[in-house]
């Protein structure tokens, strides 16, 4: 397969990822709008959203001060933001469009037509905070559309895995953002660690992620605690956001992309060193090392593994 | 007359660079005003490679250098023995008409300035050499010599407008008028040997003129005359684009580049 | 002028059935067939998603669903006709690209070669793979009357269409497969095929296994990627970009998830100058620097040959039949269409006095650039003309506004007489000359028109040849 046949799926499915990631963390602020709450808080909240979008710098750039109809705006719709859900659709759209023939004819309808629904949807509109639920509600099926259409046609073959790649790299970095931004709002001070939290503000964070019914099936319907969100936040292989399943993805399309070519890489004995570990870890273990620094050191890792990954197969320079 | 030439050329990079091209037109042009006693060219990384030898009778090498990062020294050295021809430049080994060279290019094309200087040259009816020499001469006064005054992308016409310019920009007038003129004539990229102020020597480069019955002329407008046994001739093209003797390519690459060009040439007798 | 289909107000024999179809559809099922073609060009269009319902970056070239008729002796004449100057080109590049002799001879003069920017002095005496330049050749035929169909034009660069031959065949056949089985029709469908043997024909000399074959493509945003797409597709080869090739010690190679995969023949849909940087145009983007090199070195073989294009300018193609006599010694058997060359004075002469009835080309050009049709343009703009040509006569030639023959087309509901023009793709390989029996008909769709072009309110018609 020719490399930029790769980068394109790649990208693709790590665009969709995002769009994906971006309507949940919309769906919290929206929560909290509906919550009344001191202002300090509501606002702290709107900030954390830039932030774990990546894109505080950008947005204060355009706008100067925190207000929610705009950050819904600037996350939505604006063309200027480069990670807005618009141009993450748009953006997923050309690079399949690339490569078009890489991908099944349903696939390629699926993202043809989630971007050409785009603008009807995802139209600028006076009440946005009213039509929010209407516009994640739609994304999350668009995204589950693509999703489940290259499950279900695509052949299970290298470009397979590409797509898949993107996804879960996209995954990976993003629980690992919200988890360090959430550390960094909510345990300002290194006396709170592992004290008792917030409830409100993890729960916020689990829905964000989709996945605060789930915690409560994991765990039974007790009491949120810093360790139980850890330990589903980052080392249950049952929850489809945690760390751990990301890099338990990664690794095993890194190594059937090696068993394919007959070629090791760098990227995939990287991969397996991380699940290794991981896979060793314990919530308490977390909580010595410090949960920030384990996020920093993930972070780190899973950049390597990624940057590797693209030299080996996207730039053909692997050093 | 024996000159001695070095010639090297550094190269520095902000970053790493993926994959880097140099391809080289650096050795000295086999034919009679010219007998290469030695020449060696080398380079501080990669190696150099033999290409081909093109219609023009340039021995290209390439070099090839994959995930390159600091600072690349390509270097030419050697000795010629050079003959005064009177500026005819005989037994080139090429293959190309002369007719090829009446083309324009865009750092080549006429304009107003090429016309009046044509009118001026044609005053008095002359022969096909006595009228190169004249619109050498002309050319030779219409703009004043003033290092640093244009870049490597002016052009005659832009170079007759400010009324300066460099041995580049006389070059490209006095081709862009030849040609105008019904005479094919091309850039010679070389060296000559001369006494400067700084003591520093810089490449060089002047024009060939083709002369019914006489073949190729060289030229050189920057001082006023013909080519003697203090020039060597290295490359020749359309224009300075064309003719250059170092051409690189940096793919995938953003950062910056730094160049510095050091030539030493000296007179060996 | 030549109606294709009727002679004497009798429908000609060849299109006797075929007429007859076409007058016993009723007005509901041509409305309906005719969304029927859109529908399955838009399909197809999507595969390659060119087309879709909100945006085109290319027209939907229109498709008339009468088909164009050739018997099978007209169709051998054009064969043997377009063979036989596929073959003088490709001799004519290599002589003028080595020793000259048509020139030496006198036949053509010097100075529309050697002054020609299309002449490249890079690739004079190098011995390309196989001696052959320009493999893909797409003449452009009119046919004038009866028994006579003159070349146009002989597009011997990158010639585009070949995707819409096969496309309108699979529209057709599939949507009246009982005329498939009435008539016996050539098929076209083998061309992806013939391509990719000519192109592996070509290999260059160091290459010793089974040729690995790619095409180049500028980039999505070319007017002609689809055709670039489809092809690929067909033939089961890569469709490259710059950037997927990369040359390294004069080898070239593509990158894949694999690693970088040698590769040995480049069907190349970009210009000249953009294919290198380092030894063409500098500021090119979409070119592989070095690729020049490798192609010099005998690793990788650029089809067609860079400087190919001398081939088809407009100055030389007067001489074709020059060219046809001195280097296969046979008389044409197609036609040219009469040319005068301003740079001949009584030629030029000709021209000026008669502007308004002449179409007047610019030379060293392709497409519709500087062209003059003198029955259509303004005083104002015929004057223009005059004053360029007086100041460089050799830059012009000038021909009769042809009346090209007619084909009916489905408009509205009936048939309606249209012009139309033709062309085939001849492959050269290395020991075989290759023609499907078929090729693009255009097709002018607004009345009295005879501008054929897509840009310009053109068509196209599937074409078939008639095996009898």
């Amino acid at each position: 397969m020719l490399s930029r046949t790769a980068e394109n799926l790649f990208w693709s499915a790590r665009y969709i990822e995002r769009a994906d990631s971006l309507a949940r963390l919309l769906e919290v602020g929206y929560r909290i709008s509906l919550i009344p709450n001191t202002e300090r808080g509501y606002t702290n909240e709107w900030e954390s959203i830039l932030e774990t979008s990546g894109i505080k710098n950008e947005y204060l750039k355009k706008y100067k001060t925190i207000s929610k109809e705009k950050i819904i705006f600037f996350i939505l719709f604006d063309l200027e933001n480069s990670s807005s859900v618009k141009n993450c659709i748009k953006v997923a759209r050309e690079n399949i469009r690339m490569v078009r023939t890489a991908v099944t004819l349903e696939v390629w309808n699926a993202v043809n037509s989630s971007y050409h629904e785009l603008d009807k949807n995802l139209k600028d509109t006076r009440n946005i905070l009213k039509e929010l639920p209407e516009i994640i509600e739609w994304i999350k099926k668009q995204v589950n559309l693509i999703r489940g259409t290259i499950l279900n046609t695509q052949l299970i073959n290298d470009g397979y895995d590409f797509l898949i790649l993107g996804t879960y790299f996209e995954r990976a970095d993003f629980t690992a953002r919200i988890i360090n931004v959430k550390y960094f709002i909510l345990l300002p001070s290194i006396n709170y660690v592992g004290g008792d939290i917030d409830n409100f503000q993890w729960s916020l964070m689990l829905r964000s992620i989709s996945s605060f019914r789930a915690f409560k099936w994991a765990y039974g319907g007790q009491e949120i605690t810093y360790t139980k969100i850890i330990d589903f936040l980052i080392l249950n292989m049952t929850c489809p956001r945690s760390l751990i399943f990301s890099i338990e993805k990664i690794n095993h399309h890194l190594g059937r992309l090696s068993k394919f070519y007959k070629q090791t890489s760098t990227s995939q004995k990287k991969i397996g060193l991380m699940y290794k570990n991981i896979k060793n870890l314990s919530a308490t273990k977390i909580t010595d090392i410090g949960l920030h620094e384990f996020l920093k050191s993930f972070i780190e890792e899973i950049n390597f593994v990624y940057k590797k990954f693209e030299q080996k197969y996207f730039f053909g320079s692997e050093t | 007359m024996k000159i001695k030439i070095t010639h090297s050329t550094t190269y520095k990079y902000s970053s790493m660079v993926p994959r880097l091209i140099q391809c080289l037109k650096l050795y000295p042009s086999v034919c009679d005003n010219q007998e290469i006693i030695e020449w060696n060219t080398s380079s501080s990384c990669g190696k150099i490679l033999e290409s081909h030898t093109d219609a023009l009778g340039h021995r290209i090498q390439n070099i090839f250098i994959n995930n390159f990062r600091g600072q690349l020294k390509i270097t030419s050295k050697g000795i010629l023995k050079t003959k005064d021809l009177s500026g005819v430049v005989k037994g080139l080994k090429e293959k190309v008409n002369p007719l090829c060279f009446l083309r324009e290019t865009d750092l080549t094309k006429p304009c107003k300035n090429i016309e009046r200087i044509s009118i001026q040259a044609k005053k008095n009816n002359k022969n096909q050499i006595e009228f190169a020499h004249e619109l050498n001469l002309i050319v030779s006064d219409s703009i004043i010599y003033e290092s640093g005054s244009t870049t490597t992308s002016t052009s005659s016409k832009d170079a007759l407008m400010q009324k300066k310019g460099v041995c580049q920009d006389f070059a490209h007038i006095l081709i862009s008028v030849a040609r105008f003129n019904k005479l094919p004539a091309r850039y010679v990229n070389g060296f000559l040997l001369e006494e400067t102020i700084s003591g520093e020597n810089t490449t060089h480069a002047w024009v060939e003129i083709f002369i019914n019955n006489l073949g190729w002329v060289a030229f050189d407008p920057s001082h006023k005359k013909c080519i003697d046994d203090k020039y060597i001739r290295i490359s020749t093209g359309f224009d300075f684009e064309d003719a250059s003797i170092i051409k690189g390519v940096k793919n995938n690459y953003n950062g910056n580049e730094y160049l510095n060009t050091k030539v030493d040439i000296q007179n060996c007798q | 002028m030549y109606n294709e289909v009727y002679k004497n107000l009798k429908v000609r024999k060849f299109y006797n059935q075929i007429y007859d179809w076409a007058k016993s559809l009723p007005e509901n099922v041509i409305v309906k067939k005719k969304n029927e073609a859109e529908n399955l060009f838009k399909k197809i269009g999507i595969t390659f998603s060119v087309y879709n319902n909100f945006d085109s970056t290319e027209r939907l070239i229109p498709f008339d669903m009468f088909p164009r008729i050739i018997s099978s002796t007209e169709w051998k004449k054009i064969k043997r006709g377009v063979i036989q100057r596929a073959l003088a080109v490709n001799a004519f590049l290599n002589d003028i690209y080595n020793s000259g002799e048509i020139i030496k001879a006198k036949l053509i003069p010097e100075n529309l070669i050697y002054k020609n920017p299309a002449y490249e002095i890079k690739m004079i005496g190098f011995k390309v793979p196989k001696r052959i330049y320009s493999p893909i050749i797409g003449s452009d035929i009119v046919r004038i009357n009866e028994k006579n169909f003159k070349v146009l034009e002989d597009n011997c660069r990158t010639p585009s269409g070949v995707s819409y031959m096969i496309e309108n065949r699979e529209i057709m056949m599939r949507m009246f497969p009982e005329l498939f089985e009435k008539l016996k029709i050539e098929t076209v469908e083998n061309y992806p095929n013939y391509l990719l043997d000519t192109l592996k024909s070509l290999a260059p000399k160091k290459c010793n296994k089974e040729p690995k074959v790619v095409i180049l493509t500028p980039g999505s945003l070319n007017s002609a990627y689809y055709e670039h797409s489809f092809l690929a597709d067909l033939m089961g080869v890569e469709l490259v970009q710059g950037n997927d090739l990369f040359v390294d010690e004069s080898i070239t190679y593509m990158k894949t998830t694999r690693g970088p995969e040698k590769v040995d023949i480049i069907y190349r849909r970009i210009d000249d100058k953009f294919i290198d940087p380092i030894t063409f145009d500098s500021s090119s983007l979409i070119g592989i620097p070095g690729l020049f090199d490798s192609y010099k070195s005998g690793n990788v073989n650029i089809c067609s040959a860079p400087g190919s294009g001398i081939a088809d300018d407009k100055a030389i193609y007067s001489y074709i039949p020059e060219i046809i006599k001195f280097y296969l010694g046979e008389e044409p058997i197609l036609e040219n269409v009469k040319t005068w060359r301003c740079c001949e004075e009584d030629a030029k002469k000709y021209v000026l006095n008669n502007l308004n009835k002449l179409v007047v080309k610019e030379v060293h050009g392709s497409g519709g650039y500087g062209l003059l049709i003198g029955s259509k343009s303004s005083k104002k703009e015929i004057e223009i003309f005059r004053k360029k040509i007086l100041a460089n006569p050799s830059n012009y030639i000038a021909q009769p506004i042809l009346e090209l023959s007619s084909v009916p087309i489905f408009d509205k509901k009936k048939l309606s007489p249209r012009h139309v023009d033709l062309r085939p793709f001849c492959l050269v390989g290395a020991d075989k000359t290759k023609l499907v029996d078929g090729g693009l008909t255009r097709v002018a769709l607004n009345q009295g028109s005879l501008v054929v072009n897509s840009s310009q309110g053109g068509g196209v018609k599937d074409t078939w040849i008639l095996n009898e």
